[in-house]
C-alpha cells in the first residue's frame, strides 16, 4: 500500500465523516474534528520547536560568543517563567514574559495599523481624485467613482460613532445629521458584507468541488476505471 | 510588582516602536532583538497552551465527562504527532502524510460544508429579520454570485461593468471598515503602551 493511497483513503473517510454534519451534529463528525484538532496541534508544536525554538533559542544557547549567549539566556529564563502561569498561586511570575509579549504586540499592531492601513488607505482614497492625464469623460467617471467611495468610507466610519446626547425623555439620541450619515453607512456596510459573503461562498463552493472531485478520482482509481 | 511589569511592557513596546520611525541602525537592532524575544516567548507560550490542552482533555476523560472518549482520541493524536514531529521534523514524509491525509482534507471539507450552512443562514436571516439592510445584503450577495459565477457561455454580457459598479460601493464601505479597525487597533495599542490596559496581568 503506497503512502499516496493511504493518504487518499484516510482523506476520503475523514471527508465523509465531516460531511455527515449535514444530517446534524453526530459522533462521527466529532470523531473527525477531535482527531483534526489533535493532529494539527501536534503538527503546530513540532513546527514551533523546529522552526522557532531550535534556531532562535537553543542554537544561540550553544554558541561560544558571549553576546549571543547573553541575548539567548534572557528569553530562555523568561520562557521558563511562563510555566508558572499553569499554577495559579505563583502565576504572577509569568507576568514579566507576558508584559514583553503584550508590549511588543501593541507596538507591532500600532506600527502595522498606521503604516499598513491608515496611511495607504487614506492615500488610496485621495488618489481617486487625481485626474491628471485623463480626458474629460474619464475624469468625470473617476470623480463620480471617487466621490461614491469617499461617501462610503466616511459614512461607514460615521456608523460607528456612538456619541449621543440625551433626548427629553432621557433616551440617548444622535442628532439628525449623524443619524442620516449612520443610516447611509449601514447601507454601504450591507453592500460590503454582501460582496464579502459572495466571495466566501465562492471559496466554499470551490472547496466543495475540490473535495467531491478528489473523492470521485480516488474511487475511480480504486475501481481501476 | 504591577509597576515593574508595566515598565517591562512599555519599555519593550517603545523600543520596538522607535524602530519604525527612527532611521538608525542601533535603534533598529534593539527593536529587532526585542521582537525576536517576543517571537520566542510567543512560541513557548503556544507550546504551554498545547500542554494545557492535553491536561484539560485528560481531566475531561478522568472525570468521565460527556464526550470523554473523544478527548482520548485528541490526546493520542496530539502526542503521536508531536512525538514523531519532534523526532523526524515537520518536513519528513510521515509528517507530510499527516497533512495530506488528515489536516488538508478535514480543513477543506469543513470549508465545503459552509456551502450548505451559509444558504441555511441566509434563509434564517430572511425568516427572522426582514428589513431593508437584510434585503440589500442578500440581493447584493446573490447578484455578485451570479455575476462572478462561471457559465458554459463564459461571462454574462455586461457583468463586468455591473460588478465594477457594485464594487465601487463595496470598496467604499470596506475602506471605512478597514480604517475603523486600524483606528481601533491604534487606540488599543496606545492604551497598552501608556499602561492604561494591562493584558499581561496586574489589572
Amino acid at each position: 500500500m503506497s503512502i499516496d493511497f493511504l493518504a487518499g483513503l484516510v482523506g476520503l473517510i475523514l471527508t465523509l465523516l465531516i460531511f455527515s454534519y449535514l444530517i446534524g451534529d453526530n459522533p462521527l463528525f466529532r470523531l473527525a474534528t477531535y482527531l483534526f484538532i489533535g493532529v494539527s496541534s501536534g503538527y503546530a508544536a513540532a513546527a514551533i520547536w523546529h522552526y522557532v525554538l531550535i534556531p532562535k533559542l537553543f542554537n544561540p544557547l550553544r554558541s561560544s560568543d558571549p553576546t549571543q549567549l547573553l541575548l539567548a539566556v534572557l528569553p530562555f529564563i523568561l520562557c521558563f517563567t511562563l510555566f508558572a502561569k499553569l499554577l495559579p498561586r505563583i502565576s504572577w511570575i509569568g507576568n514579566f514574559a507576558m508584559a514583553i509579549l503584550a508590549g511588543v504586540g501593541a507596538a507591532t499592531a500600532l506600527g502595522g495599523a498606521a503604516l499598513g492601513t491608515l496611511i495607504p488607505q487614506s492615500l488610496a482614497a485621495m488618489d481617486m481624485f487625481d485626474l491628471r492625464g485623463l480626458d474629460r469623460a474619464q475624469a468625470f467617471a473617476r470623480l463620480v467613482q471617487g466621490a461614491i467611495m469617499l461617501a462610503g468610507t466616511v459614512a461607514a466610519l460615521g456608523y460607528f460613532q456612538f456619541s449621543a446626547s440625551r433626548a427629553p425623555d432621557g433616551t440617548p439620541k444622535r442628532n439628525a445629521f449623524f443619524e442620516g450619515v449612520a443610516w447611509l453607512g449601514k447601507v454601504f456596510i450591507a453592500i460590503t458584507f454582501g460582496t464579502l459573503f459572495a466571495g466566501v461562498y465562492m471559496a466554499a463552493l470551490t472547496a466543495m468541488i475540490e473535495r467531491l472531485s478528489s473523492m470521485i478520482n480516488f474511487i475511480r482509481q480504486l475501481a481501476g476505471i | 510588582m504591577r509597576v515593574i511589569t508595566a515598565t517591562f511592557a512599555i519599555a519593550a513596546g517603545l523600543l520596538v516602536l522607535l524602530g519604525y520611525f527612527i532611521d538608525a541602525d542601533v535603534v533598529r537592532t534593539i527593536g529587532s532583538i526585542i521582537t525576536d524575544w517576543a517571537i520566542i516567548i510567543g512560541a513557548f507560550a503556544a507550546l504551554i497552551g498545547i500542554i494545557n490542552l492535553i491536561f484539560v482533555h485528560m481531566e475531561k476523560f478522568r472525570a468521565r465527562q460527556p464526550g470523554g472518549m473523544y478527548s482520548v482520541i485528541l490526546v493520542l493524536a496530539l502526542i503521536l504527532t508531536t512525538g514523531f514531529g519532534l523526532l523526524l521534523g515537520p518536513e519528513n514524509p510521515f509528517m507530510r502524510l499527516a497533512i495530506d491525509a488528515i489536516i488538508v482534507p478535514v480543513e477543506s471539507a469543513l470549508m465545503a460544508i459552509l456551502v450548505i450552512t451559509l444558504i441555511y443562514a441566509s434563509i434564517r436571516l430572511l425568516r427572522r429579520r426582514v428589513d431593508l439592510m437584510s434585503v440589500i445584503f442578500l440581493v447584493i450577495a446573490i447578484s455578485v454570485l451570479i455575476l462572478i459565477m462561471p457559465t458554459p457561455i463564459g461571462q454574462l454580457p455586461g457583468s463586468q461593468q455591473l460588478l465594477d459598479f457594485v464594487n465601487t460601493f463595496s470598496r467604499g464601505g470596506a475602506r471605512g471598515l478597514l480604517l475603523g479597525i486600524a483606528l481601533g487597533t491604534l487606540l488599543t495599542g496606545l492604551r497598552v503602551l501608556f499602561g492604561i490596559d494591562r493584558p499581561y496581568g496586574g489589572n
